[in-house]
């Protein structure tokens, strides 16, 4: 630990935690963006973020009947900076679901077979997949499907060595850049190891960085 | 040749990734396939019967093969036919969350690419007449698709999650009217919306006017 940590620790502490999170919201938005899987879902954050949005909204309300300039341009700035969170919110959210639908029983299974917390689905997202997932094979059924031969019906068959689940690429590449050191990084299947210091930009494959990103030692960009 | 019709379907899908409109659900080749399907399945049960249960694949390599290609055949058609039904479902799902009405949406593509303008009652018309877009399965599927995605929006109604995922630079912005839209409300008070007029409004009030086509955004 040096000097420049000392002063990273201080920094964090002094800022407040709309800040934090608008930061690991950001944070999480890019990732969930860039990674070719899913990231857990952050509960506790958005919980605060979108009771901030909801207060923020009330606050708006309140406001809007006085025709005093001095409130009204300080609502713009809240209004813009409403609109903005918004978006990261909302961009967010449709990543994530854009992702469990292009791999739904990938992350059905998923999501049955483990119970680590945090949980990779919300609540909502995994209603919302099990829902899609129920109206999808109901549609292949009464669609085509129900006029096979029984052994052909399965939409989840892993006979003949391939299954017929699809998992997103784990080896994808990512960009990453380190927060904090962590040693060196070996690149499964290959010779290729790199050793990862603070402030140092990498394109690996995902399937290499995935821990380190989840542990908060590498951000994606 | 086992497997030509399913190809066919394949071009299909293809072609529909690149298409802006739903074409038609191509219910003949679907059907056909599928009787393949049970016409392989048929001949293999047959093949299979003499041995009553008993087939051994290495002191019969000729009939092993005839059984390892059908197989081949009836699990190639099965994916193809996903693989269509997918991308179709995955356009409505598309459409679903613009906004857009599947059905309006449908009529107006078959309706020809003549006037645009042309009256709602001749565009039912010809939607009728050169048979719907969809299969009733598929209608089926994009309303409770519908349904679905409603319900999962109601989880996060402060955040509006079929808004524009575009980043938003201003709160206010420039449009005009492309349609006469009526009269909308506003917190700053009613605006009605003429065509031809140009209004300098919160972006977030006419998001859903811009992706249905009646206002257009100026930049």
């Amino acid at each position: 630990m040096d000097i420049d940590d000392i002063l990273a620790d201080l920094d964090r502490e002094s800022t407040p935690q709309e800040n934090l999170d608008l930061q690991s919201l950001t944070r999480s938005w890019v990732a969930e963006r860039v990674a070719p899987e899913l990231i857990p879902y952050p509960e506790e954050l958005m919980e605060r973020v979108l009771e901030r949005i909801a207060r923020q909204i009330e606050v708006i309300e309140e406001q809007t009947g006085s025709m005093d300039p001095k409130t009204n341009f300080k609502l713009i700035v809240i209004q813009t900076e409403l609109e903005r969170f918004k978006f990261l919110v909302r961009s967010f959210l449709r990543a994530r679901i854009a992702k469990i639908d292009a791999h739904p029983l990938h992350y059905t299974n998923v999501s049955a077979t483990t119970t680590i917390t945090p949980s990779l689905l919300s609540l909502f997202e995994h209603q919302y997949l099990t829902a899609h997932q129920s109206l999808l094979s109901t549609h292949y059924r009464t669609s085509f499907l129900s006029q096979f031969p029984t052994q052909l019906q399965r939409l989840d068959d892993t006979t003949g060595g391939i299954s017929m689940i699809d998992k997103p690429d784990g080896d994808a590449a990512v960009f990453v850049r380190v927060l904090r050191d962590c040693g060196v990084v070996a690149v499964e299947g290959t010779d290729v190891r790199c050793e990862m210091n603070k402030g140092d930009v990498f394109v690996v494959r995902w399937s290499a960085v995935r821990g380190r990103v989840l542990g908060g030692d590498v951000e994606l960009i | 040749m086992y497997g030509d019709q399913a190809n066919k379907l394949v071009q299909h899908a293809k072609r529909t990734q690149a298409l802006p409109h739903l074409p038609p659900y191509q219910t003949e080749l679907v059907r056909n396939i599928v009787r393949e399907v049970r016409t392989l399945d048929t001949e293999v049960t047959a093949t299979l019967a003499p041995f009553a249960g008993s087939f051994n694949p290495s002191s019969d390599p000729a009939t092993a093969t005839q059984l390892l290609v059908n197989y081949m055949c009836m699990r190639r058609n099965k994916r193809c036919l996903l693989a269509y039904h997918r991308v179709r479902t995955e356009k409505l799902e598309e459409m679903v969350w613009r906004g857009v009405d599947v059905k309006e949406r449908e009529g107006l593509s078959t309706g020809g690419n003549g006037g645009s303008g042309s009256s709602s009652s001749a565009v039912v018309g010809e939607g009728t007449e050169g048979g719907s877009a969809l299969s009733p399965e598929e209608e089926e599927y994009a309303r409770q698709y519908a349904e679905l995605l409603a319900a999962y929006k109601g989880k996060w109604t402060d955040v509006d999650l079929t808004g524009s995922l575009e980043p938003p630079r201003d709160l206010f912005i420039d449009v005009r009217v492309l349609k006469d839209a009526g009269e909308i409300q506003t917190e700053y008070g009613a605006i009605t919306l003429t065509k031809n007029s140009q209004f300098y409004v919160r972006q977030g009030d006419v998001e859903r006017l811009i992706a249905q086509g009646y206002l257009q955004k100026l930049s």
